[in-house]
């Protein structure tokens, strides 16, 4: 599903490397992009000042991961040249006002809330970066298993052992013929998520660990498995909510579709 | 009943509400937007021709809710949620009391919830008893996400959360529906987790935690949880609506919460009127889980495992004899008009 995102950038100004950067914000909870999400309604430079308007799919979507959200969405916009201040507006929410003084000043979430025992988000943050490690693997795990792979060939894999060819992951096996395992924006959002949890990506590493980077065992990848499946199954199946609600959402405020329907466009399985 | 190739399915809709949204209800803009937000769930997961209007959304009233339910929607018994939130609803969204005016005028049809605060620490225990001496509470409908004042929420493992649930399993009452929302006191933490259901279903071995929406945006957390306690439970409403606009989804939701709960703890809910039984029971008894779905998780979803969870599991929770209760049902008014419409 391709969501509108109005723009509107100054002679000369290059566009595209804003909605770049855009595209690599991810919705925590669910560990996709928010422009593929469709969150993003709007970017408008002027002079140096970015003005971008975000609509959630509801207004009751959870404060902290809206937080986190806007202010991904604000350092994002900042990395950008020729950009100096940034305006995040995030429209009908049950919190924009407090998130948007927040977020707008630079302020953490905390300021945003003050008396409510708010911490910082790092917490919460990390628990759905682990989640994510989780899923991405999952989808690795999948192509594997369906390649024929058993638990102990996938547990002997070590970093090195993997290659992309033509966009498709390669496994080398012991004494038999390479294996494609998927394609290779598998492989590579699960060795980026990886590294941004500073766990090892040496070559010699294995290519299935933990959450904490620990290898598994053979018997002990089954189970592994069935509880990534698991995490997968939930983050898929809230993305799929979101989407359906923003989608009704647009339709009613700003006319932008028709309502989706079974086995629609904006199926995602 | 649901009537399935000649077959009787009895139903007990584990998730209902009669609330009043309406505007001159609406204490402040959080009341509007708590009902958009449901009106939005509702017309973007209901089939077209379910899809209401949304000022009859707001206030659709009891006898629409009994049609809805019991004439045109299969549904034998309903729970009948009570949900408060004063702080967006001048009136409250459905208390108890108002509740109980239409558990009174059906009252072998409704099992009524009521609800306790912990926040409200000794006075709440004295509320909560006075609750059950007056009205007929079958359970309790807790809501971990209402605001109260400064405060955004609560947790189950909180002590006096521990002190109420404790009184509860004192008066009798087992049965425990809980509900996460988008808050929480800290506001940092993640207020959807239901970690905390996990000890206070530790700490009271008796009671039963039936975890509403299957603990969904959580659904991962809360398989971990139901695997480990067995007297936890999933309410599917939320869950259920998935059945028609992503069957996909449906199928792999229920395929892992079979495979880690098994097909003894899984309750139908509606979660009545942000959907509407009639079309959630004749899908989902028309639905089959994909073959490699089956062969994947080893686990299927039969017509004998469709009438556990649309009725037989709640039946065992609110220890309903479904043969007695079905002749109970048959001379009620509700009853009487419902076999003269099959005989005429």
């Amino acid at each position: 599903m391709a969501y509108t995102v109005s723009s509107e950038f100054p002679a000369g100004f290059d566009g595209t490397a804003i909605l770049k950067r855009l595209d690599l914000v991810l919705d925590p909870e669910l560990d996709e992009s928010i422009m593929q999400l469709g969150f993003v309604r709007s970017v408008q430079v002027r002079d140096s000042q970015a003005i971008i308007a975000l609509q959630l799919p509801t207004s009751w979507c959870a404060v902290n991961f809206a937080y986190i959200m806007a202010d991904d969405v604000r350092r994002a916009l900042l990395a950008v040249e020729g950009i100096q201040t940034v305006t995040v507006q995030l429209g009908d929410h049950c919190a924009a006002d407090e998130i948007e003084a927040a977020v707008n000043d630079g302020q953490p979430f905390a300021t945003a809330f003050p008396g409510t025992g708010a911490a910082d988000l790092s917490a919460l943050r990390l628990i759905f970066l682990r989640k994510g490690l989780l899923v991405r693997q999952e989808r690795l795990l999948r192509g594997l298993r369906a390649a024929g792979c058993s638990s102990a060939i996938i547990c002997g894999l070590r970093l090195c052992d993997i290659s992309v060819r033509n966009g498709i992951v390669l496994a080398e096996l012991p004494g038999a013929a390479p294996v494609e395992a998927g394609p290779a924006e598998v492989l590579r959002r699960y060795l980026d998520r990886r590294a941004e949890l500073g766990l090892d990506c040496a070559r010699t590493a294995q290519l299935i660990v933990d959450a904490d980077g620990k290898t598994l065992s053979a018997e002990q990848l089954e189970q592994h498995y069935q509880d990534a499946r698991m995490v997968r199954v939930s983050l898929e199946a809230n993305g799929a909510f979101c989407r359906a609600i923003l989608a009704r959402r647009l339709a009613d405020t700003l006319g932008l579709s028709s309502r989706p329907t079974a086995g629609g466009p904006y199926v995602q399985s | 009943m649901y009537n399935h190739d000649g077959q009787d399915i009895f139903v007990i809709d584990g998730h209902t509400h009669l609330w009043d949204a309406n505007p001159e209800n609406w204490r402040n803009k959080y009341g509007e937007s708590w009902a958009k937000c449901f009106y939005a769930y509702h017309s973007g997961f209901s089939p077209p021709e379910a899809v209401w209007p949304f000022d009859k959304f707001c206030r659709y009233g009891a006898e629409v809710m009994v049609d809805d339910l019991f004439r045109t929607g299969y549904v034998d018994m309903a729970v009948l949620n009570s949900t408060y939130l004063y702080e967006f609803y001048k009136n409250g969204f459905n208390s108890h009391v108002q509740n109980n005016v239409l558990k009174a005028k059906h009252p072998d049809r409704f099992l009524l919830c009521g609800s306790f605060d912990p926040r409200d620490e000794s006075a709440g225990l004295d509320a909560f008893r006075k609750m059950v001496a007056e009205y007929p509470i079958s359970g309790l409908k807790l809501y971990t996400a209402e605001w109260r004042g400064d405060s955004r929420g609560w947790r189950m493992n909180d002590p006096w959360a521990y002190k109420h649930l404790a009184l509860a399993q004192e008066l009798g009452i087992k049965n425990v529906h809980v509900h996460k929302g988008p808050t929480v006191y800290p506001l940092s933490m993640d207020a959807f987790d239901v970690r905390d259901v996990d000890y206070a279903a530790t700490e009271f071995p008796e009671l039963n935690f039936i975890v509403e929406h299957v603990g969904l945006p959580r659904l991962d957390d809360f398989c971990w949880i139901a695997a480990q306690d067995t007297n936890i439970y999933a309410g599917l409403s939320v869950a259920m609506a998935f059945v028609h606009l992503r069957p996909r989804y449906f199928g792999e939701i229920m395929a892992n919460l079979l495979f880690w709960l098994g097909p003894d703890r899984l309750c139908f809910g509606s979660d009545y009127a942000i959907w509407t039984p009639k079309w959630l029971i004749e899908k989902f008894v028309a639905y089959e889980l994909p073959e490699d779905l089956k062969q994947e998780y080893h686990v299927d979803l039969t017509l004998e495992i469709k009438r556990k969870i649309l009725g037989e599991n709640a039946a065992r929770l609110y220890g309903i004899d479904i043969g007695a209760q079905k002749a109970k049902l048959s001379r009620d008014a509700i009853g009487v008009e419902r076999a003269a419409g099959v005989s005429a």
